[in-house]
């Protein structure tokens, strides 16, 4: 497999040039996921099925989702995480009750609405920990799915929404903006919205669960 | 030009907006009492309140502070009497004092918001101000000194 | 103790203490602890010498009654000027309420102001009585004339001197003006009260900083202020003995409110105090500085020290453990007894270098004046800074006055003057006042390091599991290597701290001491050595006791074995160094050390609290002349340990000031469980990878426990050492109680790397 997939990627990049996201002509095979590349929901359309290539659409953009830039602020407990590794913060701040900390220990304390200075102090208007709801951190793509379709679960927004909030929200953007020393999201933040789109276009269908057998 | 009310007393300032609030305190005002530890907003020594809310000075640019209120130690209490500064003293908590400013600012907010607070949250708001004397023991006993629990 | 001296009346004026009637100076205080590095000398012409006393009495008595007492130490955090101008006030029978203090500068005439070595009172106990007691003497010399009695049927009791006999009374203020015409007694002659008799010590003192320190008003290095004054911030070589290859200053003089770029002059081997070289960035606020050194694009030669390396070091110190080293101790026959042993237990031990790390970043403020120069600093060692500070201007030293300022915490840091050095020079170059402000990075980054090092243990066992023999061999870069080329090995005063002077009841032991040498500054830091023979050797007796299946606290007391006094001859040394101490004045004492861990494991109810599931580390060490036993409990939350209780007995001698002695054992246990989870400097070529707290990380308020129990010992022996005895038992305890909640050894530090 490996042996053909070789080939069509260069292809690829002969036929296309660097950016993915230009991509006029279907390509035969889907290009494997690289490091660093977010695939371009054009390059989905290889997968006939359409279910199929709604679940693939949604495990490309969880690469983004679970990446540490949007995870480390979607845990599923009380701590923030930062950096690459998603350490715990430090310092220890706490969730506080509307997710932006707890009196004297803000995320307003220290992040103000862009990336400091001379510090490596991140910021980005709006600077909080998403809702227990929407945490990531532990998540396989499957569960994080499902969540997002959930209004229960995903802020009351309807599958339009949640296009408009990967489009357009300010912190969500910061994902790729995200200051020195911090590697940026796979992709942009165009590419997100696209694959998001696109997965709701294939019909919103969630990835498959794996069992820990990893048997389907 | 950028104005402040520091301390109860507007101040029209002409600086680099970008400059951080514990600069433009230190350096342009005078006022001491905000101490630099990291330049991170890791330590919290230089902590302060912009319109009653914590803020770390270190990393703030003076421009979020235009026409707001903003309080430091020196302002805390004309005569050095805060609750917080009665306890620091009967306590005995300061040794070598440095972090002692970021300190009592911090648990000052915490007493507006939880004026009678638990460990738990003591712990939690002040999470961000480093000691290097080790005088955390000490913090705790006075905040609940001065929260009277 | 050397002469005490009036000072004359007219340069008291000059001093602003204008209305004092009567005021002493000391000329040199013999008796301190000898220095690791050479002192300046006392001026021995004595015409020069009045002149210096007179610009800094200790004690100055006003004619309303106002005393003046120089608190002649820095006050870092040990509370210092709330325990010594006490002592003064009470030996002189002084009211505290009508003293005020004056912070002492720099000056040889104060004797030793080296505040390092936990010595301010132990060192320094009967010095100060002796100045408050002559001063006392003079008072009561010159009223007993005026009243023609005897001195000795007076005494000086608040704030006066007044003669039961007749019921008469003189207040100290109008008693000043005839003690002004006395003669200076011999210091031969000088008598201290009985110690009953100082009644306002041995307890509680009241802190007499608190208060500025809780409304922002102490004054620190950054925050004294000239008019005109610029501030510098520098880049530093990455690597020691880096030089600048070439700079572009273009880039940072582009930026508003920079001023000058220059270039620093750039050290010669070995380190000492001089400043590290690098390019200095001076502007009209600190903000612009910051900015401006960003701005500079600098190539670095990093030189010799670019292949020191962390990881491979480490091999480096294990490599030499491994080998045979120089003896430095020995008793009986150690290879013949391990040889013969049943069992053996062998371990090794890594621990990494740390840096200080105070709150306050060095700080310096610098004024140049052409011919002369006047510092303010936070400095422990306000006379290396004079001198240094002469030195590289060219300047005599009588013409450099070093203010001392608060210290915003030192740990041994602010005794090296490097960046009180930068300060002076930048403000000649820049013809200015300028402050130098070292951000955290430059401190974590420039530091002068606590020393990584190998300890490496054999001991034997006989049948019955005695332990009959141990060998005990260590590795560290020394602090001697910051001031002298082609240092290999530690010396004296570094090994006695535990590797020489650990109380062993082991018949046959040898100590050996391996080659290391070193790369980076090395310095001390709080307990300095003590902090690693403490956890290698506290650690490897909770070994023997597992490999004996014994309880910890009863393999401690055998290895310290039964109460008795040791002899340099029963520790296998030719002689002890004793931190500077006479042993018969300050004896190496087992008892003492068998009592604090006698007493914690009691007040932890050792027994019965291990027996009921908790998870108890003990250790106990005895460093600059103190014995202090910890029992830390921990309890393993998602992985990771957190003290939820802890206690900690101290046995300092006699107590000065009760409240700020427990306020350094809880800062002790505070300071060492950050170093014990966290603290880790580690260098990778040449230069420190860490750079701020994100990756040097200090304990904070959650990982503290609720609980700490502190109890001084009772005692009338002769003052030890406060500051720093607390520390070193911390991190072994702690490593003994993950040890006993989790059964991993914990054999290198910090923790959180370890487990």
């Amino acid at each position: 497999m490996r042996v053909l997939f070789i080939p069509a990627a260069c292809m690829l990049v002969f036929a296309c040039g660097p950016s993915a996201t230009t991509v006029s002509m279907p390509p035969k095979f889907l290009p494997e996921a690289a490091p660093g590349v977010l695939r371009a929901p054009g390059d989905f359309s290889v997968i006939a099925d359409k279910s199929d290539r709604s679940r693939a659409l949604f495990v490309e953009a969880s690469r983004v989702l679970l990446g540490p830039r949007c995870a480390n602020c979607h845990p599923n407990d009380d701590s923030p995480r930062q950096g690459e590794f998603s350490t715990l913060h430090d310092p220890p701040v706490t969730r506080g009750p509307e997710g932006t900390g707890v009196v004297a220990m803000q995320c307003s304390s220290c992040h103000q609405g862009e990336n400091a200075k001379l510090a490596h102090v991140p910021g980005a208007p709006g600077w909080r920990l998403a809702p227990k709801s929407m945490a990531w951190i532990g998540k396989s793509p499957a569960d994080i799915c499902e969540q997002l379709k959930d209004p229960a679960r995903n802020g009351g927004r309807t599958l339009a929404q949640l296009v408009e909030h990967f489009e357009h929200d300010a912190l969500v953007a910061w994902g790729w903006a995200p200051g020195e020393g911090r590697a940026a999201s796979l992709g942009s933040q165009a590419q997100l919205a696209a694959l998001v789109s696109a997965w709701i276009e294939a019909g919103a269908v969630c990835p498959t669960p794996v069992s820990p057998e990893g048997a389907k | 030009m950028i104005t402040v009310t520091i301390n109860g007393k507007p101040q029209d300032l002409d600086v680099d907006p970008e400059m951080p609030i514990l600069w433009v305190l230190r350096d342009v005002l005078g006022l001491t009492g905000t101490k630099f530890g990291c330049g991170e907003a890791l330590c919290g020594a230089c902590t302060v309140h912009l319109d009653g809310d914590v803020i770390r000075s270190c990393v703030t640019p003076i421009r979020h502070a235009d026409g707001k209120k903003l309080t430091t130690i020196e302002g805390l209490s004309e005569a050095g009497d805060h609750p917080l500064q009665k306890a620091w003293v009967e306590l005995g908590v300061p040794q070598c004092g440095y972090c002692q400013s970021g300190q009592i600012m911090s648990a000052a907010a915490l007493l507006v918001k939880k004026p009678k607070p638990t460990d738990q949250e003591i712990d939690q708001s002040l999470a961000g101000n480093l000691c290097r004397c080790g005088t955390y023991i000490r913090i705790r006993a006075a905040v609940k000194k001065a929260a009277g629990v | 103790m050397a002469r005490i001296s009036l000072v004359r009346r007219s340069f008291l004026q000059a001093l602003g203490l204008g209305g004092a009637a009567f005021a002493l100076g000391i000329e040199h205080a013999e008796a301190g602890p000898p220095k690791a590095k050479p002192n300046g000398k006392v001026d021995p012409d004595a015409s020069t010498l009045a002149a210096v006393w007179v610009h800094h009495p200790f004690i100055a008595i006003a004619a309303n009654g106002a005393v003046t007492i120089a608190s002649h130490r820095a006050e870092m955090g040990q509370g210092v000027r709330s325990t010594l101008p006490v002592l003064m006030a009470d030996e002189l029978g002084a009211d505290m309420k009508q003293v005020s203090l004056r912070q002492a500068d720099g000056d040889e005439a104060y004797g030793d102001q080296s505040t390092d070595g936990s010595t301010s009172v132990r060192s320094h106990y009967e010095d100060l009585r002796k100045i408050a007691a002559t001063a006392r003497m003079m008072l009561i010399a010159g009223v007993a004339k005026k009243w023609k009695v005897e001195p000795s049927t007076c005494v000086a009791t608040h704030h006066a001197i007044n003669h039961p006999p007749s019921k008469r009374s003189m207040s100290f203020g109008e008693a000043s003006l005839l003690a002004a015409t006395m003669p200076v007694p011999d210091v031969k002659t000088v008598e201290l009260r009985p110690e009953s008799e100082l009644t306002s010590l041995f307890r509680d003192l009241p802190h007499l900083d608190a208060f500025d320190m809780s409304t922002g008003r102490a004054q620190y290095g950054a925050d004294i202020r000239l008019p005109g004054m610029l501030v510098a911030v520098i880049a530093r070589p990455p690597v020691v003995f880096g030089k600048v290859k070439s700079f572009d200053p273009a880039p940072a003089l582009a930026i508003k409110g920079v001023r000058k770029v220059v270039e620093m002059p750039a050290p010669k081997p070995p380190c000492h105090f001089q400043p590290l070289g690098g390019v200095a960035v001076i502007a009209e606020n600190t903000w612009s500085a910051m900015r401006g050194r960003r701005a500079l694009e600098i190539k670095w030669d990093d030189g010799d020290n670019r292949t020191y390396d962390s990881i491979a070091y480490r091999e480096t110190l294990l490599a030499s453990v491994r080998a045979k080293g120089e003896v430095v101790r020995k008793l009986g026959d150690v290879d013949a007894a391990l040889a013969a042993a049943k069992k053996k237990v062998e371990a090794e031990y890594v621990l990494p270098h740390l840096a200080h790390a105070p709150m306050e970043p060095p700080a310096c403020l610098a004024h140049f004046k052409g011919d002369s120069c006047e510092v303010w600093a936070p400095t422990q060692e306000p006379q290396d800074a004079r001198d240094e500070v002469a030195k590289a201007l060219g300047l005599d030293k009588k013409k450099v006055t070093v203010h001392m300022t608060f210290l915003g915490g030192a740990f041994g840091r602010k005794a090296k003057p490097d960046f009180i050095v930068e300060a002076a020079l930048l403000s000649k170059m820049a013809g200015a006042p300028v402050r130098v402000q070292w951000t955290r990075e430059d401190d974590i980054r420039h530091g002068y390091y606590h020393s990584t090092c190998a300890h490496r243990f054999s001991a034997g066992m006989d049948a019955t599991g005695k332990v009959t023999a141990w060998l005990h061999r260590c590795a560290f870069p020394s602090i001697s290597s910051t001031f002298a080329n082609g240092v290999t090995h530690a010396g004296a005063g570094e090994l006695q701290q535990g590797t020489t002077d650990f109380p062993l009841a082991v018949p046959n032991f040898r100590m050996e001491n391996g080659e290391a040498k070193a790369h980076v500054r090395i310095g001390w830091l709080r307990s300095v050595h003590n902090i690693n023979y403490a956890f290698a050797a506290g650690s490897f007796i909770d070994e023997l006791a597992v490999a004996r299946a014994a309880d910890p606290r009863d393999m401690l007391l055998e290895i310290v074995g039964p109460a008795r006094v040791l002899s340099a001859a029963d520790l296998g040394v030719a002689k002890a160094s004793n931190y500077g101490a006479p042993l018969d004045k300050h004896p190496i004492d087992t008892a003492r050390l068998r009592r604090v861990i006698e007493r914690v494991t009691e007040l932890a109810d050792w027994t019965s609290a291990r027996k009921s599931g908790r998870f108890l580390g003990l250790a106990a060490h005895r460093s600059f002349l103190s014995y202090v036993a910890v029992v830390m409990s921990v309890v393993m939350d998602g992985g990771k340990p957190r003290v939820d209780e802890a206690w900690i007995v101290a046995d300092a001698g006699k107590v000065l000031n009760h409240d700020r002695a427990r306020a350094q054992m809880e800062g002790a246990i505070i300071f060492g469980i950050g170093l014990a989870m966290h603290g880790a400097i580690t260098m990778k070529n040449g230069a420190v990878e860490q750079g701020n707290f994100r990756d040097y990380r200090i304990a904070r308020i959650g990982e503290v426990p609720s609980k700490l129990h502190i109890e001084l010992v009772k005692s009338d022996r002769p003052p030890g050492g406060i500051g720093e005895p607390g520390l070193p038992p911390v991190a072994p305890a702690l490593a003994n109680a993950v040890f006993a909640a989790t059964g991993k050894r914990i054999r290198e530090l910090p923790l959180m790397k370890s487990l």
